[in-house]
């Protein structure tokens, strides 16, 4: 013979499925919110209204447009300026020559500035830039 | 004749209190990150070996209009020196954190003077991009 055995439920109370709700709601909102962000710095010195002061024949420079690099007056794609920018600082160690002064075309996007930026960091250079209005930055 | 009055004790529920501290704390977290701009349009440029960027006093943005923010607040690069020396205060150099996120298809002529801006208020500028796909699936 068969015994039947009696169901027990035991259903989770309704009133705290609203709190679970509000607390998943909170959680997944601070997850979306809190996500790491990866960037490249760039150390700036306060920019100073000084007078040139440095030796402009000895610094390397660098003009980017949208669509080449030119490096001390000869443009170049980027793994070739990659070479050559390397080479160049590779023999300067006085931080005064290891200056590159870098003067954009007014219309070169962003992604191609970042880039040149990056690997005149990466070959030891001091970024400065040269803007229209005369003022001259100086990035480590 | 002196009734004695029933004590009534109204105790707290104990295991509510792990989410009583859960709410708090995402409420403090949620405070903390005051500096919201996540209304801002903008999409990050990819470069090889990016960083894990600390966390910054101030955010700088220029979005797919090429407007500039300062903590989510519209400005422009000419009122940005000023605003960002007035945030960032007497804060060491190295705890200087400013983070410049620039839309992708921004030209120099948008984020030079915002760059030139925060030189002149003394941050640390970390330009805030996304590693390339390349080099993060070697």
């Amino acid at each position: 013979m068969k015994l039947k055995r009696g169901k027990m439920l035991v259903d989770p109370p309704a009133s705290a499925s609203s709190d679970i709700a509000f607390i998943l709601i909170i959680f997944f909102l601070v997850c979306a919110a809190v996500q790491p962000e990866t960037g490249l710095s760039q150390v700036l010195p306060k920019t100073e209204e000084k007078k040139e002061q440095r030796d402009q024949s000895k610094n390397i420079e660098v003009s980017i447009t949208p669509t080449s690099i030119v490096l001390n007056g000869s443009p170049l794609q980027l793994p070739e300026f990659t070479r050559r920018i390397n080479a160049a600082l590779q023999k300067k160690t006085r931080d005064a020559d290891r200056i590159v002064v870098v003067k954009s075309a007014p219309n070169t996007p962003y992604p191609v500035w970042i880039r040149v930026s990056q690997v005149i960091e990466q070959a030891g250079g001091i970024l400065t830039l040269e803007l229209e209005s005369n003022k001259t930055i100086n990035v480590d | 004749m002196n009734i004695r009055r029933k004590k009534l004790t109204a105790s707290i529920p104990a295991f509510a209190m792990g989410d009583i501290g859960f709410l708090l704390l995402i409420f403090f977290v949620i405070l903390a990150r005051a500096q919201d701009d996540s209304h801002i349009q903008w999409q990050p440029a990819e470069l090889p070996d990016v960083e894990m960027a600390a966390a910054p006093l101030a955010t700088v943005a220029i979005d797919s209009g090429f407007k500039v923010y300062l903590d989510g607040k519209e400005t422009t690069a000419d009122e940005l020196a000023g605003a960002l020396t007035a945030v960032l205060g007497d804060t060491p150099s190295g705890e200087r954190n400013v983070f410049l996120k620039v839309h992708k298809e921004a030209k120099a002529s948008h984020f030079e003077p915002v760059i030139a801006a925060i030189s002149e208020a003394g941050g640390d500028l970390i330009h805030i991009l996304e590693p390339e796909e390349n080099s993060t699936n070697r």
